[in-house]
């Protein structure tokens, strides 16, 4: 990325300055935002190790529903997680806008199938809203609303995504 | 680089002629299984269906033997002698000798069988805890064999050979051999076996491998705590290897480990079932049959469970599609199914499939993330055809372990 010049005011914390920390700290803010129905996601653009179409899903046994199976990515095996079905939304025939987006968490791939990507931004932390009030029983799956303008990103905490945990539903309005 | 490679780094081979690290192998490894994946992609290409190509079809079969034999050549790189755990061990079996005053004489056979370097640097604490057992509980003092009528020094017996695509290695001692009576008064104490069950030996000598199974009275510094044979159980399981255990009484105890030879390409036998696909060490699989209606015997009175009848034996009917959650129905009733027919430890299993596919050498990935609570599976196979598989744990099928 080049945005090493793009200082931001804000970014007060930035300790260092040098030129690597800086861009270190921009990889940070940045975030692959995505559609799922009318809302729209980010995840850190640090866990993303590519975006690929959707191809032949195997069927695997013993996984969670939300787990479509896994496809063979140039050999190597990744699990599919239906992010409508993981969000406990209606499930959705897959279409030409659909994509696959794989993620490396905890040294394990994942791939997560998605209505379509939209972009890359940069969201500093002043520009994200904590988020609470989920009930607390739910492992809370959403990190943070980051606000882009006019337009909000539902931030996501991937470690809770890929985990087996129950989450909390996200609001369906929007 | 992780610590973990390091490691793997540092503790290369004695005697070889090139130091080469095991990351570099380990990524040659990588690349041999996936040219040899998109080699078979290439070949079996649909694109290539109903299109006239002279000479295509002899050098697709050149280039996947010359694949082949790279493959093989690649496994071979890590295959060490085995003889340097056996040297490791010598030393130890002094060190025992010097501790208990028992007297051993040390017989080494087949040092130079080779064996995969991951397999080789696992092995030796589970060696060590079955020669310790041996000659703890095994090998007699000097005088109680005397008066035995043995000599006074006891002999054990390290040896490996290679059996197929298998490494066989042995523990053999000639000493008081395995209690019976001890060992099966604890395992029903355990709850193991019901009080009127006389399990046959090889059956009950497994036990002994159960985590803290110990029936030692005295627990020594040296053995006899229950966590030994445990370590073996667990290593063993995650070498994909068996272990067996034969025992006369008051003549000594073989303890046999069986490990496959490499652990990354695996020579299987693909099945179907429904729209999923599992694959099946061919040494696992002892006969495929397509029996008559007739012998399928369903027992409503034992939670619905079925059998198979083969030839006048009795053998529990497996149904994948039961054992495992979510997964598609088959389309064919059981009586129109194949079954395939597996030896485990804890006995046959027959295992109903729509169809037989193939027999391939598949690289084998492990189930990590989101898959790594599949149940009685080693991992993930890529097929030839570029379709993952799921290779079966027999024994864990068998056992119905639930993880």
């Amino acid at each position: 990325m080049k945005d090493a010049a793009h200082a931001e005011d804000t970014n007060a914390q930035a300790q260092g300055a040098e030129a690597i920390a800086a861009d270190r700290e921009n990889l940070d803010d940045m975030y692959l935002t995505f559609a799922i129905g009318e809302e729209h996601y980010g995840v850190s653009i640090t866990m993303v190790t590519e975006i690929v179409g959707l191809q032949k899903i195997m069927s695997v046994p013993d996984v969670p529903h939300y787990i479509k199976g896994v496809i063979n990515l140039r050999g190597k095996v990744i699990p599919l997680m239906d992010v409508r079905l993981r969000f406990g939304m209606e499930e959705k025939p897959y279409d030409d806008r659909t994509v696959v987006i794989v993620l490396q968490v905890n040294n394990a791939p994942i791939g997560m199938i998605v209505d379509g990507v939209s972009e890359v931004l940069d969201i500093p932390p002043s520009q994200i809203d904590p988020t609470s009030g989920f009930d607390s029983k739910s492992e809370n799956i959403v990190s943070g609303i980051g606000r882009i303008g006019e337009r909000v990103a539902i931030l996501l905490d991937i470690g809770v995504l890929v985990s087996s945990a129950d989450i909390a539903l996200p609001s369906m309005t929007h | 680089m992780t610590a973990g490679t390091e490691t793997a780094q540092e503790k290369s081979s004695g005697g070889a002629l090139l130091r080469v690290s095991s990351d570099k192998i380990g990524r040659l490894m990588d690349l041999v299984g996936e040219l040899s994946l998109s080699v078979s992609e290439t070949i079996n290409s649909p694109e290539l269906h109903d299109l006239d190509l002279i000479g295509f079809e002899a050098s697709a079969h050149r280039l996947s033997m010359i694949v082949r034999e790279v493959q093989d050549a690649a496994t071979e790189l890590r295959l060490v002698p085995v003889g340097e755990v056996f040297r490791r061990l010598k030393r130890m079996v002094r060190e025992l000798e010097r501790e208990t005053g028992k007297k051993i004489d040390l017989i080494i056979d087949g040092e130079d069988t080779a064996i995969d370097k991951l397999v080789a640097d696992r092995l030796y604490d589970p060696l060590l805890h079955v020669v310790r057992n041996s000659i703890d509980h095994g090998i007699e003092m000097p005088d109680d064999r005397t008066a035995a009528g043995k000599p006074a020094k006891g002999a054990l017996t390290l040896s490996a050979s290679q059996i197929g695509s298998e490494v066989r290695i042995q523990v053999i001692d000639d000493g008081r051999g395995l209690n019976r009576a001890k060992i099966l008064g604890k395992a029903r104490e355990r709850g193991l076996f019901g009080p009127r069950e006389e399990p046959d030996p090889a059956t009950l000598w497994k036990v002994i491998f159960q985590p803290g199974f110990s029936t030692a009275e005295a627990v020594t510094t040296l053995s006899g705590r229950g966590v030994g044979m445990d370590v073996l159980n667990s290593t063993m399981k995650d070498l994909r290897g068996r272990i067996a255990v034969e025992s006369e009484d008051g003549q000594g105890t073989t303890v046999s480990l069986h490990i496959p030879l490499s652990l990354a390409f695996i020579d299987c036998i693909i099945l179907r079932l429904g729209s999923n696909l599992f694959c099946v060490p061919v040494e696992d699989v002892a006969e495929i049959t397509k029996p008559d209606t007739d012998d399928i015997i369903g027992i409503s009175a034992q939670n619905g469970s079925e059998m198979l009848r083969l030839r006048d034996h009795m053998i529990p009917i497996c149904r994948l599609d039961t054992f495992y959650r979510r997964i598609s129905p088959s389309e064919k009733p059981l009586r129109e199914k194949v079954f395939i027919v597996f030896e485990t430890s804890s006995g046959r299993i027959a295992v109903p499939v729509d169809e037989v596919l193939d027999r391939q050498q598949v690289v084998m990935k492990n189930l990590t993330g989101a898959l790594a609570n599949v149940r009685a599976s080693w991992g993930c196979a890529l097929l030839a055809s570029g379709e993952v598989a799921l290779v079966l744990d027999c024994e864990r099928l068998a056992s119905g372990a639930g993880q």
